[in-house]
């Protein structure tokens, strides 16, 4: 059993940065769009693994139904309305090696702690059930769950007014 | 095992980075922006999964950075639709003017 769970974490461990690495990696954009979904997948599959189910398939349907399809729009709407289906090319190595360097020096940083504060941690996860979140939601947490609304709310009517075109 | 999860979770962030710094188009600094988002919430739910810390905070905080990013994409499409209908690309490079 334990083998078998090792087995599956390299293989959502594979989907996660092999998705990460083509979705930031290549100059079609549509690639790229078609990473982040596999490295999406992937994380919701981690999710499983960590016994949190209820959290792993809000992540299917947030990220893999909500946002993804917003980033398709994107898309659509914007280059592939002109055929584009690239970026343009860069012109120097100059700034793939200077985001390296920011990508690289953040992470080594957060591994820096990662190493040097060690927590404590158990091997296998525990896992909450859903009507224990349920209540944390309508309990001690019900104030973060109605500001999320707002923000969502606010956040869809700014989006739909600034797009707004009015009649001249 | 929790150190594990936090690798990966530093290992989508430090791509999701690079992909900010290093994509020319507006669409794809987003999906370097969501791919750190989700390392924040893989690392947030990892470490309340694995040690004694209460489960559902966990859980709940991941539901929040996955509406803050639902909120966060809806109002990026939302500017670059206007950035491509006033300079006709949503390339980064080009946009230096911030007048309204």
């Amino acid at each position: 059993m334990q083998m078998l769970a090792h087995l599956t974490f390299g293989f959502y461990l594979v989907l996660v940065l092999g998705g990460g690495m083509v979705a930031t990696g290549t100059r079609s954009i549509v690639r790229a769009f078609a990473g982040l979904l596999v490295t999406l997948v992937g994380v919701a599959g981690l999710y499983f693994l960590m016994d949190a189910p209820f959290v792993a398939l809000m992540q299917i349907l947030i990220y893999i139904g909500a946002v993804s399809v917003i980033i398709f729009m994107a898309v659509m709407l914007t280059m592939a309305s002109r055929g584009e289906r690239y970026e343009t090319p860069l012109k120097t190595p100059r700034k793939k090696i200077l985001s390296l360097l920011a990508g690289g020096v953040m992470a080594l940083l957060l591994a820096g702690m990662v190493t040097k504060y060690p927590i404590m941690s158990s091997m296998s996860p525990r896992g909450v059930p859903v009507s224990e979140l349920g209540a944390a939601l309508l309990g001690p947490y019900a104030l973060v769950f109605e500001l999320i609304s707002v923000v969502l709310f606010v956040a869809m009517v700014g989006a739909m007014v600034a797009v707004y075109e009015r009649r001249k | 095992m929790l150190s594990t999860y936090q690798w990966v979770a530093i290992a989508m962030f430090g791509i999701g980075l690079f992909g900010v710094m290093y994509r020319r188009s507006l669409v794809g600094m987003l999906i370097g922006v969501e791919l750190m988002l989700n390392g924040a919430g893989l690392s947030i739910m990892a470490a309340a999964q694995f040690t004694e810390t209460n489960g559902a905070l966990a859980q709940l905080s991941t539901l929040l950075v996955m509406g803050l990013a639902a909120a966060e994409t809806t109002l990026v499409l939302a500017i670059l639709l206007i950035v491509d209908k006033r300079f006709g690309h949503v390339e980064s490079d080009n946009i230096s003017l911030l007048r309204g």
